[in-house]
């Protein structure tokens, strides 16, 4: 993944790239054509003057051939001999050692004009070079220019885009900084910063529709979870109370089993339906009061509540009361939470297991004794734990989950040492 | 003992009636709002069972009525919604006793026992049937005049009994009473039959007859 704004920038890089790197050999050919025909037109310059020198200065045959010779040992760079004939001009270009510039070991190149010049019947061929930059002299030095200021373009461009960046896309990052924090479960409509582009601006009136749309449709249906309970609570009574009713008549032992097993699973039923509709109310911000709980007084009093469950299964429940803690919450709710975490355990302790409540001014422990770890992800999920055949609701964890969320505690779980480890940290 | 039965559900009107008409409580009915008011305003009954949600109405008015009239008739609120607010509510303006939808008749009828119990201090507040005598109000039991030493426990499953006497009272309704829901997500009643099993021990060991009967597969039955 990268930025939005890099993309365009690693585009822009890589073509000021490729179109440096072109400009190179261009640059180098434009270059050696200048600068070659610039000494051509110097060589011819000189060898023109040269020839004109000559004529004017060597009246006689010997006079000249002393000319020639003085000329040659004066200028080694050019070259003055007779030759048989006269040859239209021409122009070479050679590589030898210099042996002015000691300090180079390399060869230098050189640009010739050989032309020819006829002086009183003897033909005189006249040979003048100028020395050249070397190829890959040139090519280096453009090379090392571009490069140059390709990372002066590169610079450029990165300091450009963070500008940009920083001061075009505000108003996108506002708008995006919005949408992470809103929550579906707050219910609370979104409010975008302004903005004068009008990209954002619809930007930001789709995502407020869209979000407004959401929190409705949201609402409707915990609404519906929650009238829906309650329709279902006086059909299940008029079920319950038949049930009863029922149970007065003689009765074959066929007819009690088949009156028992409905009952159980009316029971049922009607908790998960109670605890649906707790859900649905917590959901709808209802237990709305609060006041300060003494957690240990609430803790004695679920636990006394399920002594004879613990008793039943030979639990040993232990907690360390040493510590006054005292929460600000809902009371029902908080109830409801210790109650559940307080079921579950004792649901999943094994006969002759222990229970441990750690409670802190952080944090409520509540851990018990187990065999195998139950799955993280679903635990707390409606209905994911439920297997066939137990009794539970399905719901017990979500209700803590949810009365957690409200009050901002987080609720985790761990397996650790052959201990399950459910911890409300506040 | 007459009781008013105000309840748009037909079907658990008549449940409630049935269950009730056997311990000689006398029901009348009331479905809607207006036909309860005037019920409620012009009689005198022992206990009223109020459902919150009538056709033409909020059941709250008729318990503020009530109240406002200074009358001494006890009222149970049976609601289906189950809405704290409400009972917080209903408690607060002088209803007696609240019950939430699905309940079972037996634990009705031990809160409509427990309700007439309450009201009616002084000239009923023993329970006698032969060899057994409860004193409501001190909390004791005795057989032949000797003391029998019950737990908490014991004595709620006893006073359920009695305010159930014989009816088939099932295995869950009790657990449910003793230990509310968690009684059916735990599956299990063995705590209950611990109960059970000493209550009956205790009485008979002071000499009264066996009057608890277990009914094969659906649960217990007082006889009297």
């Amino acid at each position: 993944m990268i930025k939005l704004l890099n993309r365009p920038l690693k585009v822009f890089t890589l073509y000021a790239l490729v179109i440096l790197a072109c400009s190179i050999p261009v640059y180098y050919f434009i270059a050696e054509y200048i600068w070659l025909s610039e000494l051509d037109e110097h060589n011819r310059t000189v060898s023109g003057q040269l020839k004109e020198s000559l004529l004017s200065q060597s009246p006689t045959d010997s006079l000249l051939e002393q000319n020639i010779a003085f000329w040659n040992k004066l200028q080694p760079v050019s070259d003055l001999k007779f030759v048989p004939t006269v040859k239209p001009d021409s122009i070479y270009t050679s590589l030898r050692k210099n042996k002015y510039i000691d300090e180079e070991e390399e060869k230098d190149r050189f640009r010739g004009l050989v032309s020819y010049v006829s002086i009183r019947d003897k033909n005189l061929q006249v040979t003048v070079e100028s020395n050249v930059e070397e190829t890959h002299e040139t090519i280096i030095a453009i090379t090392i220019i571009t490069i140059l200021f390709f990372i002066l373009l590169f610079t450029g461009f990165v300091f450009l885009n963070r500008r940009i960046s920083a001061g075009l896309w505000k108003p996108f990052y506002n708008t995006l900084d919005t949408v992470k924090a809103f929550e579906l479960n707050k219910q609370e409509e979104v409010q975008f910063s302004q903005t004068n582009i009008i990209e954002f601006a619809e930007l930001n009136a789709s995502l407020e529709k869209l979000i407004s749309k959401d929190i409705a449709v949201f609402r409707e249906q915990k609404e519906f979870t929650e009238n829906a309970s309650h329709e279902l609570q006086t059909p299940l009574a008029i079920i319950q109370s038949k049930l009863d009713l029922l149970m007065q008549s003689e009765l074959s032992s066929e007819q009690s089993r088949l009156i028992e097993d409905t009952e159980k699973a009316l029971g049922r039923i009607s908790r998960i339906n109670r605890n649906l509709l707790l859900l649905a109310k917590i959901g709808n911000n209802q237990f709305a009061s609060t006041e300060t709980i003494d957690l240990n007084a609430l803790i004695e009093e679920q636990a006394g509540m399920l002594s004879d469950h613990l008793f039943t299964k030979k639990i040993i429940l232990e907690r360390d009361p040493e510590e006054v803690v005292e929460v600000n919450a809902n009371r029902i709710l908080v109830e409801s939470m210790i109650s559940n975490l307080l079921t579950n355990s004792i649901r999943h302790t094994a006969s002759d297991g222990q229970i441990f409540i750690k409670l802190s001014s952080q944090s409520l422990m509540v851990i018990n004794s187990g065999t195998t770890p139950l799955e993280k992800e679903k635990m707390f999920k409606r209905f994911s734990s439920l297997s066939s055949g137990v009794q539970g609701t399905g719901l017990g964890l979500s209700i803590v989950q949810q009365i957690c969320r409200r009050y901002s505690w987080e609720v985790t779980y761990e397996f650790e040492n052959g201990h399950h480890q459910f911890t409300v940290v506040f | 003992m007459k009781i008013l039965i105000i309840e748009d559900e037909k079907a658990l009107a008549e449940s409630m009636a049935t269950y009730l008409s056997a311990e000689q409580y006398f029901c009348e009915f009331a479905e809607t709002f207006d036909d309860a008011m005037y019920k409620a305003e012009t009689f005198h009954y022992d206990c009223i069972l109020l459902d919150l949600m009538l056709p033409g109405g909020d059941g709250m008015k008729i318990l503020e009525a009530l109240k406002a009239d200074n009358k001494e008739d006890g009222v149970i609120i049976i609601s289906a919604k189950g809405a704290l607010e409400d009972k917080i509510r209903g408690l607060q303006i002088g209803a007696d006793d609240y019950l939430s939808k699905p309940f079972h008749l037996p634990e009705l009828a031990a809160r409509i026992h427990s309700l007439i119990r309450r009201k009616s201090f002084g000239n009923n507040n023993l329970f006698r049937q032969n060899e057994l005598t409860i004193d409501l109000l001190a909390k004791t039991v005795t057989v032949n005049d000797a003391k029998v030493v019950l737990t908490k426990k014991e004595y709620e499953l006893l006073l359920y009994f009695i305010s159930n006497k014989n009816r088939v009272v099932s295995k869950t309704a009790l657990a449910e009473h003793l230990s509310g829901d968690v009684a059916g997500i735990l599956d299990n009643y063995d705590f209950l039959y611990a109960h059970i099993k000493n209550l009956k021990k205790k009485l008979t060991e002071a000499g009264a007859d066996n009057y608890l009967k277990t009914i094969y597969g659906t649960g217990y039955k007082w006889q009297s």
